[in-house]
Protein backbone atom coordinates (compact mmCIF):
# COMPACT_ATOMS: atom_id res chain seq x y z
CA UNK A 1 0.00 0.00 0.00
CA UNK A 2 1.60 3.77 -0.95
CA UNK A 3 1.23 6.44 1.46
CA UNK A 4 1.39 10.06 1.10
CA UNK A 5 3.07 12.48 3.05
CA UNK A 6 0.79 14.54 5.46
CA UNK A 7 1.03 17.52 6.83
CA UNK A 8 1.22 17.51 10.62
CA UNK A 9 -0.61 20.14 12.72
CA UNK A 10 -0.48 21.44 15.94
CA UNK A 11 0.84 23.89 18.11
CA UNK A 12 4.82 23.38 16.73
CA UNK A 13 2.88 24.89 13.59
CA UNK A 14 3.06 28.17 16.33
CA UNK A 15 6.24 30.15 15.88
CA UNK A 16 5.63 30.37 11.84
CA UNK A 17 3.09 33.09 12.61
CA UNK A 18 6.38 34.89 12.73
CA UNK A 19 6.82 34.39 9.15
CA UNK A 20 3.75 35.69 8.13
CA UNK A 21 3.39 38.27 10.14
CA UNK A 22 6.77 39.33 8.32
CA UNK A 23 5.29 38.73 5.02
CA UNK A 24 2.03 40.68 6.04
CA UNK A 25 4.41 43.59 7.27
CA UNK A 26 7.07 43.35 4.25
CA UNK A 27 4.11 43.63 2.02
CA UNK A 28 2.58 46.27 3.67
CA UNK A 29 6.33 48.25 3.02
CA UNK A 30 6.51 47.10 -0.23
CA UNK A 31 3.07 47.95 -2.05
CA UNK A 32 3.15 51.05 -0.10
CA UNK A 33 6.74 52.06 -1.80
CA UNK A 34 7.73 54.30 -4.90
CA UNK A 35 10.43 53.02 -6.79
CA UNK A 36 10.92 55.77 -9.58
CA UNK A 37 10.80 55.14 -13.53
CA UNK A 38 12.14 51.90 -14.81
CA UNK A 39 14.73 52.06 -17.05
CA UNK A 40 14.44 48.96 -18.21
CA UNK A 41 17.34 46.58 -20.98
CA UNK A 42 16.04 47.83 -24.23
CA UNK A 43 15.21 45.17 -27.04
CA UNK A 44 18.21 43.93 -27.98
CA UNK A 45 20.41 44.16 -25.43
CA UNK A 46 23.41 41.94 -24.61
CA UNK A 47 22.14 41.48 -20.93
CA UNK A 48 24.06 37.56 -21.37
CA UNK A 49 27.64 38.56 -22.55
CA UNK A 50 27.31 41.83 -20.33
CA UNK A 51 27.01 39.93 -17.38
CA UNK A 52 30.44 37.75 -18.93
CA UNK A 53 31.97 40.78 -19.43
CA UNK A 54 31.04 42.21 -15.56
CA UNK A 55 31.89 38.92 -13.89
CA UNK A 56 35.85 39.29 -15.71
CA UNK A 57 36.35 43.04 -15.48
CA UNK A 58 36.34 43.31 -18.91
CA UNK A 59 35.17 46.95 -19.97
CA UNK A 60 33.41 45.55 -23.31
CA UNK A 61 29.88 45.50 -22.60
CA UNK A 62 27.42 48.02 -23.55
CA UNK A 63 25.28 47.45 -20.73
CA UNK A 64 26.72 49.10 -17.22
CA UNK A 65 27.46 47.05 -14.43
CA UNK A 66 30.63 46.69 -11.90
CA UNK A 67 33.70 44.23 -12.07
CA UNK A 68 33.25 41.53 -10.15
CA UNK A 69 36.30 39.73 -10.74
CA UNK A 70 37.57 40.14 -6.74
CA UNK A 71 34.10 38.20 -5.90
CA UNK A 72 34.40 35.57 -8.56
CA UNK A 73 37.82 34.62 -7.35
CA UNK A 74 36.27 34.52 -3.20
CA UNK A 75 33.42 32.29 -4.25
CA UNK A 76 36.37 30.41 -6.12
CA UNK A 77 38.14 29.59 -3.13
CA UNK A 78 34.23 29.29 -1.05
CA UNK A 79 33.52 26.39 -3.18
CA UNK A 80 36.70 24.46 -2.87
CA UNK A 81 36.94 25.18 0.72
CA UNK A 82 32.92 23.55 0.69
CA UNK A 83 34.05 20.80 -1.67
CA UNK A 84 36.88 19.88 0.75
CA UNK A 85 34.23 20.35 3.59
CA UNK A 86 32.07 18.02 2.52
CA UNK A 87 34.49 15.28 1.33
CA UNK A 88 35.94 15.44 4.93
CA UNK A 89 32.91 15.23 6.94
CA UNK A 90 31.81 12.68 4.85
CA UNK A 91 34.53 9.92 4.00
CA UNK A 92 34.98 6.90 5.82
CA UNK A 93 38.42 5.42 7.00
CA UNK A 94 39.44 2.27 4.86
CA UNK A 95 38.25 -0.46 7.21
CA UNK A 96 34.51 1.34 6.70
CA UNK A 97 34.00 3.33 9.92
CA UNK A 98 33.44 6.41 9.80
CA UNK A 99 35.96 9.11 10.64
CA UNK A 100 35.24 9.18 14.49
CA UNK A 101 37.28 12.33 15.02
CA UNK A 102 35.00 14.27 13.49
CA UNK A 103 32.04 12.66 13.79
CA UNK A 104 32.12 11.35 17.43
CA UNK A 105 34.22 14.59 19.21
CA UNK A 106 36.80 12.18 19.60
CA UNK A 107 34.91 9.22 21.87
CA UNK A 108 36.05 6.66 19.76
CA UNK A 109 39.35 7.65 20.21
CA UNK A 110 39.23 7.39 23.63
CA UNK A 111 37.66 4.62 23.73
CA UNK A 112 40.51 2.68 21.73
CA UNK A 113 43.04 4.46 24.45
CA UNK A 114 41.51 3.25 27.57
CA UNK A 115 40.03 0.06 26.11
CA UNK A 116 36.69 1.00 26.50
CA UNK A 117 36.95 1.94 30.17
CA UNK A 118 34.98 5.20 31.08
CA UNK A 119 36.57 7.21 33.66
CA UNK A 120 34.61 7.68 36.46
CA UNK A 121 33.82 11.10 36.51
CA UNK A 122 33.47 13.13 33.38
CA UNK A 123 32.26 16.60 33.21
CA UNK A 124 31.51 17.67 29.47
CA UNK A 125 29.67 14.35 29.39
CA UNK A 126 27.70 15.30 32.62
CA UNK A 127 26.83 18.58 31.37
CA UNK A 128 30.11 20.07 33.66
CA UNK A 129 32.26 23.48 32.70
CA UNK A 130 35.40 22.14 31.60
CA UNK B 1 7.05 45.61 -18.00
CA UNK B 2 5.79 43.80 -14.68
CA UNK B 3 5.71 46.75 -12.20
CA UNK B 4 8.64 45.38 -9.33
CA UNK B 5 6.14 45.59 -6.33
CA UNK B 6 5.66 42.30 -7.70
CA UNK B 7 8.39 40.76 -8.10
CA UNK B 8 9.42 42.33 -4.66
CA UNK B 9 6.06 40.67 -3.31
CA UNK B 10 6.86 37.37 -4.61
CA UNK B 11 10.42 37.66 -2.87
CA UNK B 12 8.93 38.01 0.46
CA UNK B 13 6.83 35.62 -0.10
CA UNK B 14 9.39 33.10 -0.84
CA UNK B 15 11.36 34.27 2.04
CA UNK B 16 8.73 33.95 4.26
CA UNK B 17 7.92 30.50 3.03
CA UNK B 18 11.68 29.07 4.05
CA UNK B 19 11.34 31.08 7.23
CA UNK B 20 8.23 29.28 8.14
CA UNK B 21 10.16 26.16 7.30
CA UNK B 22 13.09 26.96 9.57
CA UNK B 23 10.76 27.90 12.16
CA UNK B 24 8.21 25.03 12.64
CA UNK B 25 10.50 21.89 10.87
CA UNK B 26 12.80 19.81 12.68
CA UNK B 27 13.91 17.75 10.09
CA UNK B 28 17.50 18.84 8.96
CA UNK B 29 16.94 18.47 5.20
CA UNK B 30 14.17 20.63 5.28
CA UNK B 31 15.87 23.29 7.14
CA UNK B 32 18.17 22.80 4.30
CA UNK B 33 15.69 23.05 1.89
CA UNK B 34 14.16 26.24 3.62
CA UNK B 35 17.44 28.12 3.77
CA UNK B 36 17.51 27.76 -0.14
CA UNK B 37 13.96 29.93 -0.23
CA UNK B 38 15.46 32.09 1.61
CA UNK B 39 18.82 32.60 -0.25
CA UNK B 40 17.03 32.55 -3.84
CA UNK B 41 13.85 35.03 -2.25
CA UNK B 42 16.79 37.58 -2.46
CA UNK B 43 18.54 36.36 -5.67
CA UNK B 44 14.52 37.12 -7.02
CA UNK B 45 15.34 40.46 -5.70
CA UNK B 46 18.79 41.00 -7.22
CA UNK B 47 17.46 40.15 -10.61
CA UNK B 48 14.47 42.12 -10.33
CA UNK B 49 16.12 45.38 -9.34
CA UNK B 50 19.06 44.79 -12.20
CA UNK B 51 16.22 44.56 -15.23
CA UNK B 52 14.29 48.22 -13.40
CA UNK B 53 17.46 49.78 -13.69
CA UNK B 54 18.87 48.45 -16.51
CA UNK B 55 22.13 47.32 -14.95
CA UNK B 56 23.58 43.59 -14.87
CA UNK B 57 25.18 44.17 -11.78
CA UNK B 58 22.29 42.44 -9.60
CA UNK B 59 22.20 39.71 -12.42
CA UNK B 60 26.25 39.03 -11.94
CA UNK B 61 25.81 38.94 -8.23
CA UNK B 62 23.04 36.38 -7.83
CA UNK B 63 25.18 34.10 -9.81
CA UNK B 64 28.17 34.30 -7.42
CA UNK B 65 24.88 33.65 -4.62
CA UNK B 66 23.90 30.50 -6.09
CA UNK B 67 27.57 29.10 -6.23
CA UNK B 68 27.51 30.95 -2.36
CA UNK B 69 24.14 28.41 -1.99
CA UNK B 70 25.96 25.51 -3.64
CA UNK B 71 28.82 25.76 -1.18
CA UNK B 72 27.06 25.97 1.22
CA UNK B 73 24.75 22.57 0.81
CA UNK B 74 27.62 21.12 0.32
CA UNK B 75 28.93 21.46 3.64
CA UNK B 76 25.01 20.97 5.10
CA UNK B 77 24.86 17.80 3.36
CA UNK B 78 27.69 16.83 5.21
CA UNK B 79 26.42 18.04 8.30
CA UNK B 80 23.47 16.08 7.73
CA UNK B 81 25.09 12.94 6.99
CA UNK B 82 27.54 12.92 10.38
CA UNK B 83 24.09 14.04 12.73
CA UNK B 84 22.56 10.86 10.92
CA UNK B 85 25.63 8.46 11.84
CA UNK B 86 25.30 9.72 15.21
CA UNK B 87 21.92 9.75 16.23
CA UNK B 88 20.35 7.54 13.22
CA UNK B 89 18.22 10.41 12.88
CA UNK B 90 17.98 13.96 10.65
CA UNK B 91 15.94 15.73 13.87
CA UNK B 92 17.50 18.86 14.37
CA UNK B 93 16.61 19.01 18.05
CA UNK B 94 18.59 15.89 19.20
CA UNK B 95 21.58 17.41 19.12
CA UNK B 96 21.77 19.99 21.58
CA UNK B 97 24.97 20.21 22.29
CA UNK B 98 28.61 21.64 20.27
CA UNK B 99 29.93 17.63 21.15
CA UNK B 100 28.62 14.21 21.86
Amino acid sequence: MTTKPELRTGSHLLPGLAAVVLFVVMAVAILRASFGDPQGFGPDAPITASIGYAMFNLDMGTIPGEGMLVAFEIIDAVLVAALVAAVLLARREQDGSVVALLADGGREVRDHLTDGERPETDAVDEGGDR
Amino acid sequence: MVPVQWYLLLAAAVFCIGLFGILTRQNALLFLMSVELMLNAANINLVAFSAYWGNVTGQTFSLFTMALAAAEVAVGIGIILVLYRNFNDVDVTLAKEMRW
